[in-house]
């Protein structure tokens, strides 16, 4: 009886995973431990834990939790499931990195795991409150992790933009927040909601107000153009397996914050951020494409095809159809994806003393090793929107959207700055198997990383060549 | 408007303008020690203007953890960095025309978001005329712990969090500074240190 | 309810006269001369060689910050103190895993010896 209760509480796997942090916490304190294999297999107990929780928990109807401010429904399932089985990848590519740099491991663990959380308030928050406290824990131990390698100035010149950016973006946020609230006087989005469907025009004015400030404040979160500063910086400055978390599954969040504030809070307002949201996809899929072409890191290259992506999957919100958002979710869920195999593959090629980020260390991957090469290249093709990979489809899916929704002008432009944004991935591509090798010394050989990107990379060629039932998954998840 | 009104206006008016000056003080000040001493006192006005509003607890806390304790950090902080005053202000010149052009346009839509023209004051629900006996911390803590129990202890998962941030950033471990151990040092014999060594000494 | 607090205005005032009073009458009043010799640092005889003000050790932020979150657990303690008759066993739970979880903290920073001054 309690067991079924237990198995049925919407808010199990948050309260699960809580709790196994705390005690892995304690256990990295207390066991002496090699290399701390403990803690290590303990965090990704938790995150196995926490999966197969919301795995179980999949067919509870929507429900409303603690008063309103945590809600359950298919978007926050398959948002958590995604989020946690990244993670679960991103710790077994970052374990053998951060022990070859002299990273705090258990420190790491700890701080992932405490995100995570974060990621999964977030993504399940209802509340404007939640939605804030959801967000700030999200953040605060990514700033921490991204200064964690305490003899880099690099790192910390990174953690000191990424938190100085991202504190005031939490701070236009947390304003525009509080012209909701002084608007609608209330925090719960299902009231805001309501109250935003009939408005007097001066409320509606403080209304749009602060949705401008949400929006810029959610942007930086997400790295879309005009706020994408500190992408860049970030993604190059951070360790590389801190980059991987920062690029992958935080973005599925910040994206759960887009559907909570604008899709469900705020459908009355839909020409208003409509509008912001062109505006905001034009931009970041024009700088971020052309810009990534000059780049001769690959991190940076990286960081700014993030924001073309970023720019992507807001044209399938801008849609403002349902099918349009499941198109913006199956953008986010494959990009998570891909960026996962790409940063982690940046993990797997760098050894302690010689990493590998700039474009010119892949030459010659292919006669080194033919596999990782290929693997690769999967993820590029997939990037830049190549049949049969799973970017194709989540490109597809969002120029289908938008056509539905009558902004054929829109797509157009998307579809040629994809052609231009190609350049650059299949110049990796060309790198890797018509280029000499510089690099003499060997590939570190890591089996269980090797399998693991293996299948994240397959992924994407599978999910590519089958996507009907993540395309179903995701439309369930906007099912009106 | 009865004197009363008149005499709260008064005091809400010049809070509100100690507020306005000394966070603009805060910003323009040269030294950041300076800075950081006007931030004290906008906390203060800030804390007098909630009290005007009848929600004192949330008042006493700004002076309590702001001023006790966020400003003793912020001291801290001005006090472990060496700030060159004179690059900074050569910066703060720099990007005034910028700072000037945003703060212009904030404020103007600010001022017609919020002009009566737009916002019915009457559409807002307004504090004040509260009985004697009313307790703000009552009423907050009636719900902070029922309604609120989820984004409470969301709060405390966020300090946890920011423990183990702090630590594993600044602290640098056990063992790792010289620190010198005055037990030992008293306990210590001549034999330890000394060894008497006989040798032939030169013979002229 | 605010005439509670009328007291303790009249009390600022007070304060912030007699304090600007002081100020105010002794920059009007004193001696005011200064000179080049006078404005200059002194060090024994010499010009300063360096800025007198050394940066602190960042143990002391360290302190600082710790003091902070513990400050604010206590911040959350006092409604709940007023209310605790009121709020029932789900309110007193409430806090006691609130509790627990800053328990974990202060343990992880005495394992980790940040709470020692070496």
């Amino acid at each position: 009886m309690l067991f079924e209760t237990i198995l049925t509480y919407p808010a199990t796997p948050e309260i699960f995973l809580l709790g196994m942090t705390c005690i892995v916490l304690l256990a990295d304190l207390f066991i002496k431990q090699q290399e701390k294999k403990i803690t290590y297999w303990l965090s990704q107990f938790a995150l196995v834990g926490t999966a197969v929780l919301v795995l179980l928990l999949y067919n509870v109807p929507s429900t409303l939790l603690f008063n309103g401010s945590f809600i359950w429904d298919k978007t926050a399932a398959l948002m958590q499931f995604a989020i946690v089985a990244i993670n679960f990848f991103i710790l077994i590519y970052a374990r053998e990195y951060i022990r070859e740099r002299k990273i705090p491991q258990g420190e790491y663990y700890l701080l992932s795991l405490f995100s995570v959380l974060g990621m999964l308030v977030l993504v399940s928050a209802y509340s404007l409150l939640t939605l804030y406290l959801g967000l700030e824990l999200l953040s605060l131990p990514l700033y921490a992790m991204v200064a964690l390698q305490r003899d880099s100035t690099e790192c910390a010149e990174a953690a000191m933009k990424y938190f100085v950016t991202g504190a005031l973006a939490s701070g236009m946020l947390l304003y525009g927040l509080s012209m909701f609230y002084g608007a609608t006087q209330s925090l719960n989005i299902t009231e805001i909601a309501q109250v935003t469907s009939n408005l007097s025009s001066g409320q509606e004015l403080m209304l749009i107000f602060g949705l401008v400030f949400i929006i810029a404040g959610v942007v930086f979160k997400l790295g879309a153009a005009p706020f994408h500063m500190w992408v860049p910086d970030v993604y190059q400055g951070a360790p590389t397996s801190v980059t991987l978390f920062v690029g992958t599954a935080p973005k599925i969040a910040a994206l759960a914050m887009v559907v909570r504030l604008l899709i469900e809070g705020t459908p009355a307002l839909v020409h208003q951020w409509q509008e912001v949201l062109i505006l905001i996809a034009v931009l970041s899929i024009a700088l971020g494409n052309v810009v990534a072409i000059v780049q001769s890191n690959l991190k940076r290259m990286l960081s700014y095809s993030a924001i073309a992506h970023v720019g992507y999957m807001s044209l399938g919100l801008l849609a403002a159809t349902p099918d349009g958002y499941a198109s913006a979710l199956f953008y986010m869920l494959a990009y998570a994806l891909m960026s996962l195999g790409a940063f982690g593959m940046l993990v797997l090629l760098s050894k302690s003393g010689a990493e590998v980020d700039k474009i010119g260390d892949l030459r010659g991957l292919n006669t080194r090793n033919p596999w990782l090469a290929f693997m690769l290249l999967l993820v590029m093709f997939s990037m830049a929107g190549i049949p049969p990979m799973v970017g194709f489809f989540a490109k597809l899916g969002v120029l289908e959207a938008l056509i539905g929704a009558h902004m054929v002008w829109l797509a157009t432009f998307a579809l040629v700055f994809a052609i231009i944004g190609a350049y650059y991935y299949l110049n990796v591509v060309k790198v890797m198997y018509f280029e000499e090798p510089e690099i003499q010394y060997p590939i570190v050989n890591r089996p269980i990383i090797n399998v693991a990107i293996s299948v994240n990379c397959l992924m994407v060629l599978w999910l590519g060549m089958f996507p009907s039932g993540l395309i179903d998954l995701c439309r369930a998840a906007f099912a009106m | 408007m009865n004197l009363a009104q008149i005499f709260t206006d008064l005091v809400f008016f010049s809070f509100a303008a100690i507020l306005v000056g000394s966070a603009l003080m805060t910003i323009i000040s040269r030294n950041p020690v300076r800075s950081a001493l006007f931030l004290v006192l906008a906390f203060f006005a800030a804390t007098g203007l909630w009290i005007l509003l009848e929600v004192e607890f949330l008042g006493l806390i700004l002076i309590l953890v702001y001023v006790g304790a966020v400003m003793t950090l912020f001291l801290f902080v001005v006090m472990t960095l060496n700030i060159d005053v004179e690059e900074q202000r050569s910066s703060f010149v720099r990007y005034l025309p910028f700072a000037i052009v945003i703060v212009a346009m904030l404020v103007i839509l600010m001022v017609y978001v919020i002009s009566p023209g737009h916002l019915n004051p009457s559409e807002l629900t307004t504090t004040g005329g509260q009985p004697v006996n009313y307790s703000n911390t009552t009423e907050l803590g009636m719900v902070l712990y029922t309604d609120y129990a989820y984004p409470f202890e969301l709060a405390g998962i966020l300090l946890l969090v920011a423990i183990i941030a702090a630590i594993s950033l600044t602290f640098h471990g056990k063992g790792n500074n010289k620190t010198q151990n005055p037990d030992q040092q008293i306990l210590i014999r001549r034999e330890d240190r000394i060894r008497m060594v006989k040798m032939q000494g030169d013979k002229k | 309810m605010l005439e509670n607090y009328l007291p303790i205005l009249i009390f600022i005032g007070i304060g912030l006269v007699i304090g600007m009073a002081a100020l105010i009458i002794g920059a009007l009043i004193g001696p005011h001369k200064p000179d080049a010799e006078k404005n200059s640092p002194y060090e024994c005889g010499f010009p300063a060689f360096e800025d007198t003000r050394l940066p602190f050790d960042v143990r002391y932020y360290l302190v600082a910050i710790l003091f902070i979150i513990f400050d604010l657990e206590t911040a959350f303690l006092f409604p709940w103190a007023v209310v605790l008759h009121k709020i029932g066993l789900y309110g007193f739970l409430a806090m006691m895993v609130f509790l627990g979880l800053l328990t974990i903290g202060f343990i992880y920073e005495w394992k980790k010896g940040a709470l020692e001054w070496q």
